[in-house]
Parts: C-alpha cells; sequence; structure tokens
C-alpha cells in the first residue's frame, strides 16, 4: 500500500504520445525476433549451396534456385506426403466435428440415466495425455492390425474430452423455443440436430475445425511411431527424416519446412478470427 | 402350459425396458461414436498400458509378467535421473521465461497499439507451425556456420556450438519451445487483460496508485486466473517435451550424451528404439504420476494465488 502516500500529480495520468515508444520498441523486437526465422527460411529454401554461408546474410536469393523445391517433390516425394497429410487431417477433422458436436448436443440438452457419470469421465479423459496412450495404442493397434495404416493414426483421433466439452458449453446457450418448435413439427432429435442446430452453429464449428485442422497437420509422435513405411508418412514425419538424411543440404531442409508450414499459415491468414478464437476457447479450461 | 406363462412374463418384461430405450434412443446414439473412441483409445490405453508395465516385452516374443521390476528398475537405471532432471530443467526454464515474456508482450499489446493484428500474428504464426519445421528452421540458424554463430563471429566473439555442447544443448532447445509457445500466451493473457474493465484501473488512478501499483493491485489480480491456467498448461506441457528434443538432437539420440533427453523422449527410445515396452510403460506411468501430483500442487496452490478464490 506505499503506492498510496505517494499520490501522482494529475498531469501525469495524461499520456504524452511519445509514452508508447518504449512499447513499440520492445513489441517491434519481439515481432522481429519471430518472423526472421521464417524469413530465412524462405530465402535460404530458395538459394543454391554456393549463397548459404554468404556473410553479410543474403535476404533476396540470387540467382533463384527454383530446382529446390522440385528436387523436394521429385526426390523426396512431398506431393505423397502433401496427399497423406491432407487425407489424415481432413478425416479427422469431419469426424470430431460430427461426433463432439453430437455428443455435445446429447450432454447439453437431452436427459439420460448415466449421463452425469459419463460426462464427469469423458472430461477425466482430458488429464490423460498423449504420452500415457502412446504404447497401449500403438499395442492395441497392433492386434487390430492398424499399425501402419492412416485409418489407425485417425481412429484415436475422433473424439477427445475437450471438444465435446466446447460443443456442449455452446449447445447449452442454443434457445430452447426453437428445439420444441420443431419437435411440434415433428422433427426427430437427429433432423433439429442436423438442420437447425448445426447450420446455426457454424463459428463455433469453424474454431473447432481450425484448432483440429492445426493440431493434426502438425502432429508428430503419433504417426511417427505409427506410420513404418516410407510411403504413408505424413509431411511432418516425412520432414523429419528429410533433415536427417540431407544434414549438410539446408536449402532442400528449408524448401520441405516451407512446404509443410505453408497450408497451416496460409490457412490462418484465411480464418484468422477462428484461431483467435480457438486459443481463447482454450482458456475455458481454466 | 408353464412355458407359455414364462413367454407372457417374458413378452411384459421386454414391454417394459423397451420404453426406456426408446426414451433414451437418440440420447445414446448421440454419445455412442464419441464414447466408443474415448472408452477405446483413453480408457482401455490405461488398463493395457498398466497391464503391459509388468511386463518384459520386445514385441517379438511374447510378454513375460515380471511383477514390479520395471518400476524397481527406475530406481537402479543411471539413465532414469539424468532424463528426470533435464525434464525439470526444461519445464522450470520455459515455463517462467514464457510466462514473463508473454505477459510483458500482452501488456505492451493492451495500450490501443497500432497495427495490433500484426504482432498479434508475428507472435502467433510460431504456435500454428509444425514443431518439426520449427526444428529445422532452428537447427539451421544454430549450426556451426548458421546466421547466429555467423554474427558472432562478426562481431568478434567466437563460435558456440548450442546444439553440440552438453553445457549449453538442452537450454537451447528449451529456448527454442518458449520462442515456438509464446503466443500462445500472449493471446490468452491479452483477451484477459482487454477484459479488465477500464473503470477499475481509473478507480485505481484517482485513488493515486501509479502505473506499477494500479498493475500490481488491479490488473494483476484480475488476470490471475488466466496466469494460472497458462502456468498448468505450460508444466503438463513441459513435462512431456517430445518434438523438438527429438528433432533437434543429433540422430535423433537425445544427446550430446543424453545431455537433451526428456522423459518422454526417454519413452519414445525405450518403446520403439530399445523394443522394452514394458519399461517404456512403466516410464509413462512415472509421468503420469508426477503430472498429477504436479497439477493437485498447483491446484492446491491456486488458492493462494488466484484472486476470488479463497
Amino acid at each position: 500500500m506505499t503506492e498510496r502516500t505517494l499520490p501522482n500529480p494529475p498531469a501525469s495520468r495524461k499520456k504524452s504520445p511519445l509514452s508508447k515508444v518504449p512499447s513499440y520498441v520492445f513489441l517491434t523486437a519481439g515481432a522481429l525476433i519471430m518472423i526472421v526465422p521464417f524469413l530465412w527460411m524462405l530465402s535460404t529454401s530458395l538459394k543454391d549451396q554456393a549463397q548459404l554461408f554468404a556473410w553479410p546474410p543474403n535476404w533476396l536469393p540470387n540467382p533463384i534456385a527454383w530446382g529446390n523445391y522440385s528436387e523436394v517433390f521429385t526426390k523426396i516425394n512431398f506431393g505423397l506426403y502433401g496427399f497423406n497429410t491432407l487425407k489424415i487431417t481432413a478425416a479427422v477433422t469431419l469426424g470430431r466435428l460430427l461426433f463432439c458436436s453430437m455428443a455435445g448436443y446429447a450432454f447439453a440438452r437431452m436427459k439420460f440415466p448415466g449421463k452425469d457419470f459419463l460426462f464427469v469421465l469423458t472430461l477425466a479423459t482430458m488429464m490423460i495425455s498423449s504420452q500415457i496412450t502412446l504404447i497401449p495404442n500403438f499395442i492395441i493397434m497392433r492386434s487390430l492390425g492398424l499399425v501402419n495404416t492412416h485409418l489407425g493414426v485417425i481412429l484415436p483421433q475422433l473424439a477427445d474430452g475437450f471438444s465435446i466439452f466446447l460443443m456442449r458449453q455452446f449447445f447449452l446457450t442454443f434457445p430452447y423455443e426453437l428445439e420444441d418448435a420443431a419437435k411440434l413439427d415433428g422433427c426427430n432429435p437427429f433432423m433439429f440436430f442436423m438442420k437447425i442446430l448445426i447450420p446455426n452453429s457454424k463459428p463455433i464449428l469453424a474454431t473447432l475445425a481450425v484448432m483440429t485442422f492445426q493440431g493434426v497437420w502438425n502432429d508428430f509422435l503419433w504417426p511417427l511411431v505409427m506410420l513404418t513405411s516410407p510411403a504413408k508418412r505424413t509431411l511432418a514425419v516425412a520432414l523429419s527424416y528429410l533433415v536427417g538424411q540431407y544434414t549438410t543440404r539446408w536449402e532442400i531442409q528449408m524448401a520441405g519446412s516451407v512446404l509443410t508450414v505453408l497450408p497451416v499459415i496460409i490457412l490462418y491468414f484465411l480464418l484468422q478470427k477462428y484461431f483467435v478464437q480457438s486459443i481463447k476457447m482454450t482458456g475455458l479450461k481454466g | 402350459m408353464a412355458q407359455s406363462q414364462s413367454i407372457q412374463q417374458l413378452k411384459i418384461f421386454f414391454a417394459k425396458v423397451k420404453k426406456p430405450v426408446d426414451k433414451y434412443f437418440w440420447a445414446y446414439a448421440f454419445i455412442f461414436p464419441s464414447m466408443l473412441i474415448i472408452i477405446a483409445f483413453k480408457l482401455i490405453p490405461l488398463i493395457v498400458g498398466l497391464g503391459i508395465s509388468f511386463t518384459d516385452w520386445n514385441l517379438l516374443s511374447s510378454p513375460e509378467f515380471i511383477g514390479l521390476q520395471n518400476y524397481a528398475r527406475l530406481f537402479i537405471d543411471p539413465t532414469a535421473p539424468i532424463v528426470f532432471k533435464n525434464t525439470f530443467y526444461y519445464s522450470l526454464l520455459s515455463v517462467p521465461l514464457n510466462l514473463v515474456i508473454s505477459l510483458l508482450l500482452a501488456v505492451a499489446l493492451n495500450q490501443k497499439i497500432k497495427g495490433l493484428s500484426f504482432f498479434r500474428t508475428a507472435y502467433y504464426i510460431p504456435v500454428v507451425t509444425a514443431s518439426v519445421a520449427v526444428s529445422a528452421i532452428w537447427v539451421w540458424l544454430l549450426s556451426d556456420f548458421g546466421m547466429i554463430n555467423q554474427f558472432l563471429n562478426a562481431i568478434g566473439l567466437n563460435s558456440v556450438n548450442f546444439l553440440q555442447d552438453t553445457r549449453y544443448a538442452l537450454t537451447s532447445i528449451t529456448l527454442v519451445d518458449v520462442w515456438k509457445n509464446l503466443g500462445f500466451n500472449v493471446v490468452i493473457f491479452l483477451a484477459a487483460l482487454q477484459d479488465v474493465p477500464e473503470d477499475l484501473r481509473d478507480a485505481a488512478n484517482v485513488d493515486g496508485a501509479n502505473a506499477r501499483g494500479v498493475f500490481r493491485h488491479v490488473t494483476l489480480p484480475l488476470i490471475s486466473p488466466s496466469i494460472f491456467f497458462t502456468a498448468v498448461m505450460g508444466v503438463i506441457g513441459s513435462l512431456q517435451a517430445f518434438d523438438l528434443v527429438f528433432n533437434m538432437s543429433m540422430k535423433h539420440e537425445g544427446g550430446p550424451a543424453r545431455a537433451t533427453s526428456t522423459i518422454g523422449f526417454y519413452i519414445w527410445q525405450n518403446a520403439f528404439k530399445y523394443s522394452r515396452m514394458g519399461y517404456a510403460a512403466a516410464l509413462s506411468f512415472a509421468l503420469m504420476g508426477l503430472l498429477l501430483v504436479l497439477t493437485i500442487i498447483q491446484w492446491r496452490m491456486r488458492r493462494k494465488w488466484v484472486y476470488g478464490e479463497e
């Protein structure tokens, strides 16, 4: 409470236009530290070996070595890995949106025996981390014959406690009048869900979609242990192998990195609002 | 005669059962797919994992029950204390550093700054970037002739072997972790700061509090739930560190000389490099126990730290 003994002169409360300068300097320095590595990745990916170690650093490659990218596509088959990644990511995202919104709807608005128990159980699974389930799930997939299949990578990710919780919280706020009206019109719960609830939940579904898409696209450990043959790999796994194989070919490593990160970054710029929303939603857990 | 009577009873029984099934059909149909996935791949694995942790199993032969030997091994394996120590170091360095820097950035952003969305994007891009790519970028930047060492040479300093020197390797990887995950906390803190009512701060100002006093006694208590949340998430995440260690240590060996091996990394190595499924499962349960204990301690402390929780 010592601050109280030192009352500020009223004039100091009005901020001068210069008072924000230190903040701008700090924020800009931070932003540069974040962005420069990405620009260096992009720049390196377009250089030939002779340009890699120039000092002072040469940001604009001359000549531009487009060949790095064609090498990544032809020799290292990144087109196939991109397709694999897209397939797994799309399947998990669509499946999770459907299953978790269905479960969220039941938990939010239906009465059934065992509801509270199952909901608490669902929340409790949020505490079970992927490191704990890694080995047993690998063994389970092995006994199901699903190791080295995309289905095996997809299956365990199709539903999770947090997504169900998120959808439930949203559906709790949905007006009951609409549901009653739909019932009077002869809608069964499934028709109500598909025709009224889902079309009116686009923002929350988009938020869950970008969250899931980004997580699955970048996921590493699970596909790493599951996908044992090269042709099945995802971009993240393939990039890890590429880095291990082409140890001194920095330009090839960076071209592979650009191809891995670009889809998500483009998605971020297109759907920024939902990305920001998704982080705030994650804060709901607290 | 007796038979038809029992059939009659059965019919009545089914008529009784059928009604609630009809009534609850949709509810169970709606939760069925999710519950199936969660039970099959979250809950059953707990039991399967516990079972595996009591066995000696290399996947090729059939598992052999060895009781608690894998857990006993935790105490005699010379590598175990190293990976636990590395993991604690990773956590103790990354969590506070991340909190302090991201809080400062969020406070700076929360004063009607021009270019807010540019800054937020800049801080957030590493969060949405694949950890494998982040590793590749930083291994290149930190390499012997990478940009950072070239810069050090240019200003007259010696090169630092960031990732191959046992003194620096773990710290370097931990700092890259902070760099990657900073933006997540920035967005959370910024959202919390924007919810602090302007008039509360004004009132404190009128009462004569200076900027630091307002922050310490008004803003900080009001955003303490967010700080608590990010701290818990940070601890949970950092104790499971794997991706960066795997991809930034040479040949995925967690080196040099075990310097960067974390618990998460050692679990993977035991299971999928050394084919010691039982020991790896035991390690993962040790990690889960650690996570549980720390989370409980943190929730206990929540009452003391978080405003309005007494």
